[in-house]
């Protein structure tokens, strides 16, 4: 595990496509960057995506090569598998603390083999595939993950001591603990992402009860070549589904669950989840329920058109209630805007295009605000949209507010700008701290 | 009097495994619970594909399991080189044991 140093230019939080744009932009402009990651890989939620719209670009094709980019720059450090307990402002600079959680494996040791993977008794619900897939208790945490390394879940760990046995290099170390290292940076920028709004928030919608209503998320793991099943099936009984059903704004525009926005990305996942749906599954019929189409950015209308022209079902209605049938269909009572007709229809399959959230909170580790909607706060929005209420602290992609890939990654640059201007204006440059302190 | 002779206690070094589990306080009996069912249901499923390709509906009733677990064990043990998928009958793929 690389030692933290004592100074950095930038902490950079969150290691998705957001926080290594940051890092990189960063690193290419000279400054030393420490770029920390909760998770045991980086790449965030678009490492697990299928394909991206409106292009249809393979997701993690996109992304890897970016991650690989990070994890080998000289002025960036890689932190995974790591927590920011605490940013304090001291002066121009920020002191942080961090928690390194153990992986139990001498990183430097292991070379990403899986033979502990293999060798390990136990298998548990991968978080990777949202449940639908398995891994070990010791594993490596997605085909793409960078760093290539094994994580031992030890909440899980039936201590067989198999995984010792078969690792060839020997890198198990079960003497492991949690870790609390502190460092000093000139400024940070906060990339930490999304969740999505939690199944259970919609009662009227099984309140998650239903296996073969599923979370959009879990649909692009479904989807992917890489995927829990290898191939489109739905979860209750591992039957290929002919009919799936798409219910927009299910987690977003809807102040009875408390998120009263929208979330700017459903209308367009859902489109390219459903066209390719009809490419995966022959004869399938796929139909989503919306309220309006929200097909604003470059491209997007045309995509629309060519997912309606392609078999896709748009149907302008609003969906009171899913019900599950004995076999485990089900049943979606929905109201018809365009003839006011109330009407009950049977799918094997349904998606719920749930909302954003942020995917964590800066209360108790940063003193940076956020707004009512739990995204941070950019008072500045119109003019400089990654300055927060802190001075020297920035935000870049959904942390701010919900965005799709192109404008996390836009505003991940323009972060990584007003952090380089803010280090310039107060003149913190970690290297020259570091050979002040050798010279006193 | 001669004295009793001294028994020479060995003590063995905990190894760090011992040490983790110690520091865990061992495993829990829900996990414990969940080890066993699995190893019951792995052994049930290879039983039920012993005899030929099947679906998941086919599997979960020779098991008598619950067709969404039966997909999920299916599914670990095809991740992990147990169970290859064979053909398609009827809306549902048949899964067999791999040939060794």
């Amino acid at each position: 595990m690389a030692k933290i140093r004592e100074n950095y230019d930038v902490l950079v939080i969150g290691g998705g496509i957001a926080g290594m744009q940051a890092a990189l932009d960063l690193g290419e402009q000279g400054f030393e960057v420490l770029l920390v990651e909760k998770e045991p890989s980086i790449g965030g939620v678009m490492v697990g995506l299928n394909k991206v719209f409106p292009t249809l670009d393979c997701s993690s094709c996109i992304c890897t090569p970016r991650m690989a980019e990070t994890s080998h720059h000289d002025r960036i450090q890689l932190q995974t598998y790591t927590e920011v307990m605490g940013v304090e402002k001291t002066g121009w600079g920020f002191s942080v603390r961090l928690l390194r959680k153990p992986r139990y494996i001498v990183e430097e040791k292991c070379v990403g083999c899986g033979n502990c993977e293999l060798a390990c008794s136990i298998d548990v619900p991968h978080e990777f595939d949202y449940g639908l897939g398995a891994r070990r208790a010791i594993y490596i945490p997605h085909g793409n993950a960078i760093p290539q390394k094994a994580v031992l879940d030890v909440e899980h760990c039936v201590f067989c001591g198999k995984c010792e046995k078969a690792c060839p290099t020997h890198c198990i170390d079960y003497a492991q603990e949690p870790v609390e290292v502190t460092t000093s940076v000139g400024a940070v920028i906060i990339a930490t992402g999304l969740t999505i709004t939690p199944m259970d928030a919609k009662k009227e919608y099984g309140a998650g009860k239903f296996p073969n209503v599923m979370n959009p998320l879990a649909m692009e793991r479904v989807q992917s070549s890489n995927g829990p099943y290898g191939r489109v099936l739905r979860p209750s009984d591992g039957k290929v589904p002919r009919s799936i059903a798409y219910v927009q704004c299910a987690g977003s525009r809807d102040r009875s669950i408390g998120v009263p926005y929208c979330s700017r990305v459903c209308c367009m996942y859902a489109l390219k989840q459903a066209l390719l749906l009809t490419h995966y599954i022959h004869g399938v019929e796929v139909t989503l329920y919306y309220m309006d189409i929200r097909a604003f950015g470059k491209g997007f209308e045309q995509f629309y058109r060519r997912a309606v022209k392609e078999g896709v079902k748009a149907v302008k209605g609003k969906v009171a209630r899913i019900t599950e049938a004995d076999n485990q269909d089900l049943i979606i009572r929905v109201e018809i805007l365009d003839t006011g007709r109330v009407e009950e229809r049977r799918h094997d399959l349904v998606v719920l295009s749930q909302g954003l959230l942020p995917s964590w909170h800066v209360k108790g580790v940063i003193s940076a605000q956020e707004a009512e909607d739990g995204f941070l706060m950019t008072p500045q929005a119109k003019v400089s949209p990654s300055h927060t209420t802190l001075d020297g602290v920035f935000v870049g992609g959904v942390a701010a507010g919900p965005k799709d890939i192109p404008d996390a990654i836009v505003e991940a640059g323009e972060a990584a700008m007003a952090a380089a201007n803010y280090l310039l204006r107060t003149g913190w440059r970690a290297t020259i701290r570091t050979q002040l302190k050798a010279v006193k | 009097m001669s004295e009793a002779p001294q028994t020479e206690k060995v003590i063995k070094e905990k190894t760090p495994l011992t040490l983790l589990r110690e520091r865990r306080g061992g495993m829990s009996d829900e996990l414990k619970e969940y080890f066993k069912e699995q190893q019951r249901i792995r052994k049930a499923l290879r039983e039920a594909l012993k005899w030929g390709a099947k679906s998941v509906p086919e599997i979960a009733a020779a098991c008598g399991l619950d067709k969404q677990a039966t997909l999920w064990h299916l599914m670990a043990m095809r991740r992990y080189g147990e169970v290859v998928e064979a053909s398609e009958q009827n809306n549902y793929p048949l899964y067999a044991l791999k040939e060794v």
